[in-house]
Formats: structure tokens, sequence, C-alpha cells
């Protein structure tokens, strides 16, 4: 017990106040000592920049647009799996893989995917005749299509999890309270929404909290398909504290990129928990 | 089973429609397949293609075309890269991991899942939060740290850093596991004569053995995640684990090195991918394990 708490203590909890001073001071990675004590000049200086605000714009969307992705995806894959017809397993393995692999080595995959020239997916879309002959779109190169694409691969990392969390709580709930409720007359939308997700809803939240936690602050898809380019125009705020805190060597202001983070992923914690709670009464 | 045990009294038109049902369960769970396998499909192509036929966009890149397989990539991979020491550091961080990951959560699981003392609820909660303080808030403060112990751009600093999300998260699945092991088991052996310090080696871990694997299997799983962490503390390639080497060491300025990059990424991430996805439950239960009482 005691030692756990102790571990947990000095390398979670201490560095987690060090990175409240450490945003407050002008430290860097090359001399050692934690810097001097500057106030809020590093909030201020993150404020007048206006890559902050497109990282934090992009933080945002694109924690919300993999979220309902994903969210669409896990729900009607968790329910093809249910069906739990002959070879759902290995059916399960294959589409489990996304999660499974190490983010960072699917990720550069999927920059290969995107190359300029030898893209697969445009070969794909050509052959499928959803792009014209000789257009071919610059996935990783084009602002717009670049936050979509790591969108996109966000989603592919996090679908597979979404669906056995879902799935998990689903077997969960006991088959006489579902036959019971279509014997009441529910249909299988109802049935879903009205007995299954309040049934589950603990199940729910937790499985959303981790998906959201790591989303909002992941910067692996970031920094290896675009770096934060083209201009800068795709970080999100923890890439964007890589950058500047380790990449530029500003600590002190990277950590007060990073501890902004907090109060909104308490904002997400608090909403989640609260919609969760509304259904479970 | 829908189709299977359609039997014979059961009409011709609810067959119809359990076939067509199946038919779309089918087509639903390969689109889905398709999905999540063709990154991992490309990878193992691009691996085995010759140059010539990768950058030739005449042929057809879902299948090897007319210069055959190849295993120059590998070869590339294995004699001119540092990918053999990056798997060895790779397997020393990990044992590193696991060593003290169990030493603290073994213990540590066994106390919030059988002492009863205010407040063990709230902490085992709470340890369970600290897994979701994200690697993100951390890594700033934790370059300060590792620079103070001196274990900067050394292997050591990842065996130091991966406990911070292995701890909890492993924490957590051992109170799990040891809940189900009966206590009357245990109370058993005291009666027998063992004192409690006794009965734990005797009785305990014996029972809790696949717990225990299954956590050191998820310690080196979360550990080969990871990509934050490496990628800051690490810079020597002789220091580099092997995610972090694969997706660095194979670009050289403009060039990227496909062949040899998926090779590695294909070399490093299945053997992971079957382990993570054979203890899948596992973890499963052990996010939602709190959640269902």
């Amino acid at each position: 017990m005691a030692p756990a708490i102790l571990y947990i203590g000095a390398l979670v909890g201490y560095p987690f106040f060090l990175a409240i001073y450490l945003s407050m001071s002008n430290a860097d990675v090359s001399t050692s000592g934690l810097g001097r004590f500057v106030g809020v000049d590093n909030f201020l200086a993150l404020f007048e920049s206006s890559v902050f605000f497109t990282a934090l714009r992009n933080t945002l969307m694109f924690t919300a647009a993999s979220a309902v992705l994903k969210a669409l995806l896990g729900t009607t894959l968790a329910f093809l799996l249910a069906e739990n017809l002959r070879g759902t397993r290995i059916f399960r393995f294959l589409i489990v893989l996304p999660w499974t692999v190490p983010i960072a080595l699917s990720a550069i995959a999927w920059k290969w995917m995107f190359d300029t020239q030898y893209s697969i997916i445009n070969w794909l879309l050509h052959a499928a005749h959803i792009l014209k002959p000789f257009e071919m779109p610059n996935w990783l190169g084009e602002p717009t299509l670049a936050i979509m694409s790591i969108i996109a691969v966000n989603v592919w990392r996090g679908f597979p999890f979404s669906a056995i969390i879902l799935l998990a709580g689903m077997t969960a709930v006991p088959q006489e309270i579902v036959d019971a409720a279509t014997v009441d007359g529910a249909g299988p939308v109802t049935r879903f929404r009205k007995v299954i997700v309040p049934m589950i809803a603990p199940i729910l939240f937790v499985g959303s909290l981790y998906d959201l936690v790591f989303t909002l602050t992941d910067m692996t898809v970031v920094y290896l398909l675009t770096l934060g380019g083209p201009a800068n125009s795709t970080h999100v705020l923890s890439s964007y504290a890589f950058l500047v805190g380790v990449q530029s060597g500003a600590l002190g202001r990277g950590a007060a990129i990073a501890i902004l983070l907090f109060p909104i992923l308490l904002v997400v914690v608090f909403f989640v928990l609260r919609s969760l709670r509304r259904r479970d009464i | 089973m829908a189709v299977t045990v359609a039997t014979p009294w059961v009409s011709r038109a609810t067959r119809a429609r359990h076939i067509r049902k199946a038919v779309l369960v089918y087509a639903g769970l390969t689109f889905y397949a398709v999905l999540a396998g063709l990154p991992i499909y490309w990878m193992v192509i691009t691996t085995f293609k010759p140059d010539r036929d990768l950058y030739n966009l005449q042929n057809f890149p879902l299948w090897f075309n007319q210069n055959g397989v190849t295993l120059d990539h590998l070869a590339l991979l294995f004699n001119k890269t540092g990918f053999n020491t990056w798997l060895k550091n790779t397997v020393w961080v990990a044992l590193g991991v696991v060593a003290v990951t169990l030493a603290v959560s073994v213990p540590a699981g066994y106390a919030l899942a059988r002492l009863r003392f205010r407040g063990a609820e709230s902490l085992t909660i709470g340890i369970f939060l600290t897994y979701l303080v994200p690697t993100t808030l951390l890594f700033l403060p934790l370059v300060k740290v590792i620079s103070f112990l001196g274990l900067f751009d050394r292997l050591q600093s990842l065996i130091l850093a991966y406990p911070t999300f292995t701890i909890p998260f492993c924490t957590w699945l051992m109170a799990g596991f040891f809940k189900t092991i009966p206590i009357e088991i245990e109370e058993a052996a005291m009666v027998d004569g063992c004192s409690r310090v006794g009965a734990i080696p005797r009785v305990v871990l014996p029972l809790s053995l696949a717990g225990i694997l299954t956590v050191a299997i998820f310690a080196f799983t979360l550990s080969m995640q990871d990509f934050v962490y490496a990628l800051t503390f690490v810079s020597s390639s002789d220091q580099k684990v092997v995610t972090i080497g694969v997706v660095t060491e194979l670009i050289r300025g403009d060039v990227f090195f496909w062949g040899s990059l998926m090779a590695g990424a294909l070399i490093a991430g299945i053997p992971v991918a079957i382990l993570y996805s054979f203890f899948l439950d596992y973890f499963v239960r052990g996010i939602t394990g709190g959640a269902v009482k």
C-alpha cells in the first residue's frame, strides 16, 4: 500500500504541482534548476499567440468530432458483435487491431497511406471513381484535409475500444429484462435508449471518460502525421506544448500550455458525469 | 447462431428472415474488418515489396507485382539500423517496468482489497484516477525530475516514468482480482495456523497467478503504447526503444525508408497486438470494473 502511494506521490503528484510551478517560471530544458518565477507572463504571452488559439480550437474540435464518430461506429459495431454469429472471434481479433497495435507504429503506417505520390487511399478512391483521374488530394499538406486526416486516424484507433466497452456492458444486461421490454412493445431503438443505456450507464461513463481524456491529450497522431504543420495549422494543445517545451526548450511556456488542458479536462469530466447521472435516475 | 439452430418447425419466412439478418451482420463485420485491417495489410505488402514495384504508379498496389517478394527491407532494418539494439532496449525496459509494477501493485492491490480501513474505497478510486492524469501534463515536469536524477537520455528514465501509468492501472486490476478470492480461504489457512503474512504466499498468491500474469502483460503492453515519454526523455540512438527508434531513425531528412519503416512497425507491433487482444477482456473489465459494483 504505502509504496504505491509513495510512488504515485513522487512521480504523479509531485510533477503535477511542479507543472503548475513551471508554468509560472522561465525554466528551460538545457539549464538545470527550475528557473525564475515570472507569474502569469507565460499565460499572457500565450493569449497573444495565434498558434495557441488555433491549437485550442483544434483540440476541442478534434475531441468532439472524434467522440461523435467513435460513438457512431462503436455502437453499430457493438450490435454486430453482440449477434455472436459463427466466426465473431476472428472478426473481433481483426477489428481490435487498431486499438492493440501501438499508436506510434500505426500512425506512421497512416502517414505512408497519406503519402503525396503513392497514397493507397488515393488509389482506392480512384479505383472507386470517387476521385477524378489525376486528382491527387494532399491529405497532410492542406490544413482542412490534414485536420480531417488526423481525426480519421484517431477515430480509426478508438472505435474498437468504444465497441468493446459497449459490448461488455450489453452482455451484462440480463436477457430477461430486454425480453420483458420487447413484450411491453418496445422497439429496438427504444430498448437500447430506455433499457440498455440506463442500465450500463456507469460502464459507459468510465469508458467515455477514459477515451475523452486520452483523445483530448493525445499528441502522437499529430506529431507523426503533420508535426503541427502546414504552417502550425494542425497543432493540438499537447503537440504545441511539446514543440514549445521540448523542441524549443522553453519548458515553462510549454508547461503553461499543458496545464491549460487541465481545466478543459475538468469541464469534460463534469459534463460527462452530469449527463450520465441524469440518465441514471 | 441464429442460422444454424433453424429447426424444421420454424416457418420458411422466419428462416429467410434469419438468413437475411445473418448476411447483413456478416456484411457489416466485413466492412469493419477491412476498415481496421487495411493499414495493417498495407504494412505487410510494403514490407515485402521491392522498391522498384513500390514506387511504380502503374502497378496494382494491393498485391505483389512483376518483381515478386523481397527481404531487402528486413535486411536493411536488421543490418543497417539500430533495430536489434532497440529490440534489446525494449525488452530491458519492459522487464524493468514489469518488475517495478509488480513489486508495487501486488501488495497495494491486496491491501486495497482486504484491509478494512476508513476511506479504502475512495483511495481505490483515487488511485485509478491518477491513471487518467495524462502524460501530456506530466512529461514536461518529469524532464526536470529525470535530469535531476541524471537519467536524461538513458533507458532507466523510461523504467522510472512508465510505472506512473502502469502502477495505478495494475493496482486497480490486482485489487479486483484479490476481491474475487473468497476471504474464507484465507481465514481457513489462518485457522490452520498460518499468520496473515504466512497465508499470502501459501494461499493467496498461487490463486491469483492468473491475475499477476495479466498485470505483467499489461505493464508490458501499456509501456509499448507510449510515445511521448520515449520521445522526450531519450534521444541517442543506442538508448531508444523500438517504437521510437522505428519512427525516428528510418526517416532521414525528407527520405522515408517506407519498406523498412513498415517492416519495423510490423515486427514491433504485431506481437504486442496479439498479446493485448488476448488479454483485452481483462483490460475492459479493469476499465469498467469499478463501475459494476
